[in-house]
């Protein structure tokens, strides 16, 4: 299990997470909401020990992630927000390389990743540079990348960005299947449909606050709202939607 | 002239100074360098290197009024330097903003949609181009082009004689910048008139290496020929015939009125060049404004990888082969590493090609010299230490964010494969090349008692540099133009010449003292050692960084506004720190 224990983030003093607490179990996966600039990234990178904490814990299995970093390391895969990767080297060359930074074995690691390229429809383009592949070609990479060494917490932070229909159906059965196989899934997406199919609970940020964390059915029932969307615009959206894009349409007509 | 450039259509205006912005390669620097600043760093080498070639006909001048052909020959060199600098300097412009002329694929995206014509953006680019080789031509002849016209002129009866060596002297390095910098463009434009785009992008890096090598090898291979005898020698015939820069000397003595009769052909050639490649570069933007704009935006950018054998060999574990092979692939794909790594290796080879040339073939093998011994020392520092500076420039700072999330070693196991990568790119090949240039001298033992020196000296070179250098390589950000090039340059150069000669002198007196040798060897092993062992020492406690700066931009002073107390009469803040 992943357990965020009052985990608070500054930049320069101005808070972007703040005293967030939550849980996700393995055999689930827990997605995690929020607005542009609600902090979702910020505790994403937390977690996976990008950046450190101002303050709070971060357990996994038990045991407080900084204690033995590497071994989390270990079994921790991680898609990034943003597809950032080298874009001198191929695919397949980026692939291996993760491979061996993570010490897995060559004949081992050569065969997941051509079964992964396979599978996300990359095989083809393996030795294509990264700089001419697009958004979905390199989310595909990013993938593949964070699930070669079978991790056994999966940390996700916009995947479906950019990937065509197939793929994304695709990795949605993924996810649920890697769910499934008992390990911890943390998901988070702004495709609030996607969220509802995908996600057995949710855990919402606004302003670096934890607003609500609880099973989708719970949040229906509780806020007497029919669909996640709502239940989201009610708890994180300040705007009047539809008079905000009457505002800009009048003001591209004046 | 504010006035006058308003004048200019506002389109115009605007895309100039964009394009100005980037006309610098920015892949060959660094995503985020300062232009500005690199231009202003550029403009002050090239002054400096103009004041430096000033003094020399101020401090000759005496010389050449003594005898005629002393005078002459003095000219003549002085002029052939000057015109074959001028050449390199527009060369490695061209080179530094390669593709820049033409429009690439960020171009066509984001101005296709807006209403601006093709031949507008030619214009802006072409004018921005313009600006920076009028930049390199009138700050590296900042000094000399009045030095040299005030030398040449006093050679002169005629009062005119100083005006009409200036305007000779200006015209012809305008004319040959121009040359060289319209041959590269109409090269480019052809390639990319005549090649498919994904052909294109394979093959444009790989020119743009090659006009590199082929500048700093024609500038430091060409001979002087500093006399009319040597000129009119039938077996210089040849040369002359395809040497541009005697071409443009040529051309400069016919407008300064001082071209022997027999050397008029050589200056028609330089006309003729001119008007060819003008007309190329002409033609080629054109064609390529009209046609490839289209195509640029209908063909995808995704090269097929080539096809067949791709196999990867292992250097030691499976960190090390992973930064190995990373750190190679850096240095040899990205535009930028691959520039900054071809310059130290031109003057690798350039060190290795002078040598080769002053080696008579078919001659006895020769004694060994310090002419020898001294080349292979600074072969060996350049090599070095020019890998260590191309380490320091990141290739995408964005994706380093795996390395720390697969940093499961030890930071002693990264530093040790960053040495490794330092032997086989740069120690080895650089023993090699000097075993191979050492096998025209004698006596064989003294050959053999140096390369074992070379090697020490070489190790040693490595774990220097390695000396905090708790990196990976390629990865940690740097400050562009805040590293002051020309002076780092500068000290390196003196550095690396001093100690060349000193261990080239104590090695010579070695080789007739074996008890000397022996102490040699003693002393560089221990310093090899020494540096291995504390270099190790220090990465067992070491911590990888990839940032210079802290990721923190600003930094609060942590001060509370604190309620005013009894009759305050004012706010009091109060430190929580």
């Amino acid at each position: 299990m992943l357990e965020l224990r009052s985990v608070s983030k500054h930049f320069s003093g101005i808070p972007a997470v703040d005293d967030v607490s939550f849980s996700a179990r393995p055999g689930e996966v827990t997605g995690y909401l929020g607005p542009n600039g609600s902090g979702k990234t910020t505790t994403m990178k937390m977690i996976t020990g990008l950046i450190e904490m101002t303050s709070g814990h971060i357990f996994f299995q038990g045991k407080h992630i900084q204690d033995d970093l590497i071994s989390y390391k270990r079994r921790m895969g991680y898609v990034p927000e943003e597809p950032y990767l080298y874009n001198h080297l191929s695919g397949v060359e980026y692939l291996t390389m993760v491979a061996q930074l993570r010490n897995l074995q060559a004949r081992e690691s050569s065969e997941r990743i051509d079964g992964l390229l396979r599978s996300l429809a990359l095989y083809d383009d393996r030795h294509a540079s990264i700089s001419g592949y697009s958004k979905g070609m390199r989310q595909k990479v990013l993938v593949a990348a964070a699930l070669m060494h079978n991790p056994e917490l999966v940390l996700l932070d916009e995947p479906f960005s950019g990937l065509d229909v197939g793929s994304a159906l695709v990795l949605r059965s993924l996810i649920q299947e890697l769910a499934a196989r008992g390990k911890v899934v943390l998901f988070s997406s702004h495709e609030l449909d996607t969220v509802e199919r995908v996600c057995s609970r949710v855990v919402i940020l606004h302003r670096g606050k934890l607003v609500a964390d609880d099973s989708i059915a719970n949040l229906r029932s509780l806020m007497a709202l029919p669909t996640l969307e709502q239940i989201f615009s009610q708890l994180v959206v300040e705007q009047d939607t539809e008079s905000m894009a009457r505002q800009i349409a009048d003001l591209i007509h004046a | 002239m504010r006035k006058l450039a308003e004048l200019l259509p506002l389109q115009f205006r605007v895309l100039y100074r964009q394009f100005l912005l980037r006309v610098v390669d920015l892949e060959a620097l660094s995503v985020h360098a300062d232009i500005p600043r690199f231009l202003g760093q550029f403009a002050s080498v090239l002054i400096f290197v103009s004041v430096i070639g000033a003094i020399g006909p101020i401090m000759s001048h005496e010389a050449l009024t003594a005898a005629p052909e002393a005078a002459l020959s003095f000219a003549w060199r002085g002029e052939q330097s000057l015109i074959s600098g001028m050449m390199l300097v527009v060369g490695l412009t061209a080179v530094i903003c390669w593709d820049s002329t033409f429009p690439d694929r960020r171009d066509v995206m984001v101005l296709s949609p807006l209403p601006v014509a093709p031949h507008m953006v030619l214009l802006a680019k072409v004018a921005a181009s313009a600006a920076l080789l009028g930049l390199a031509i009138v700050t590296l002849n900042f000094a000399t082009g009045i030095a040299w016209p005030l030398l040449l002129g006093s050679q002169r009866d005629s009062n005119w004689g100083f005006f009409q060596s200036l305007a000779a002297y200006w015209f012809t390095m305008i004319a040959a910048s121009v040359f060289l910098f319209c041959s590269v463009l109409t090269v480019q434009g052809f390639t990319a008139l005549l090649l498919p785009r994904r052909l294109l992008l394979r093959l444009s890096a790989a020119l743009q290496i090659a006009a590199f090598g082929l500048f700093l090898g024609v500038y430091f291979l060409q001979p002087s020929i500093p006399s009319l005898l040597e000129m009119a020698a039938p077996e210089n015939h040849w040369f002359l015939a395809w040497s541009p820069s005697f071409w443009f000397f040529a051309l400069f003595n016919q407008l300064n009125g001082s071209l022997p009769a027999d050397l008029g052909w050589l200056a028609s050639r330089a006309w003729i060049g001119l008007g060819i490649v003008v007309s190329g570069a002409t033609a080629s933007l054109l064609l390529c404004y009209l046609r490839t704009m289209k195509k640029t935006a209908e063909e995808s950018d995704l090269v097929p990888g080539a096809r067949g054998w791709h196999w990867t060999p292992r250097f030691g574990s499976a960190l090390q082969t992973a930064i190995v092979l990373f750190s190679f692939r850096s240095m040899t794909r990205s535009r930028q590493h691959r520039l900054a790594s071809a310059f130290y290796l031109a003057l690798v080879f350039s060190i290795a090609l002078s040598w080769l040339r002053s080696d008579q073939p078919g001659a006895s093998p020769r004694p060994l010299t310090p002419e020898f011994l001294i080349p292979t020392f600074m072969m060996m520092s350049f090599a070095v230490f020019g890998l260590r500076g191309v380490f320091s420039l990141p290739i995408s700072l964005t994706a380093n964010w795996v390395w720390r999330l697969t940093q499961l070693h030890a930071p002693e196991e990264y530093i040790a494969a960053t040495r490794r990568f330092l032997f086989y790119f740069a120690v080895i090949p650089v023993w090699l090349i000097s075993a191979l240039q050492s096998l025209s001298f004698t006596p064989r033992h003294q050959v053999a008692a140096h390369l074992a020196v070379l090697a020490l000296v070489g190790w040693i070179l490595a774990e220097l540099s390695l000396l905090g250098f708790h990196k990976v390589p390629f990865t940690c950000s740097y400050l562009p133009g805040k590293v002051h090039v020309q002076v780092m340059i500068g000290v390196f150069l003196i550095l690396a010449l001093v100690v060349a000669l000193s261990l080239a002198e104590l090695e010579m007196r070695a080789f007739n003292d074996p008890l000397r040798y022996v102490c040699m060897i003693g002393v560089l092993g221990a310093a090899t050692v020494g540096l291995w062992v504390l270099n190790r020492r220090r990465a067992k406690s070491a911590v990888l960084y990839f940032e210079e700066l802290s990721p923190e931009a600003v930094t609060t002073l942590g001060l509370v506004w604190l309620p005013p107390s009894g009759s305050g009469t004012g706010p009091s803040v109060h430190s929580h720190n």
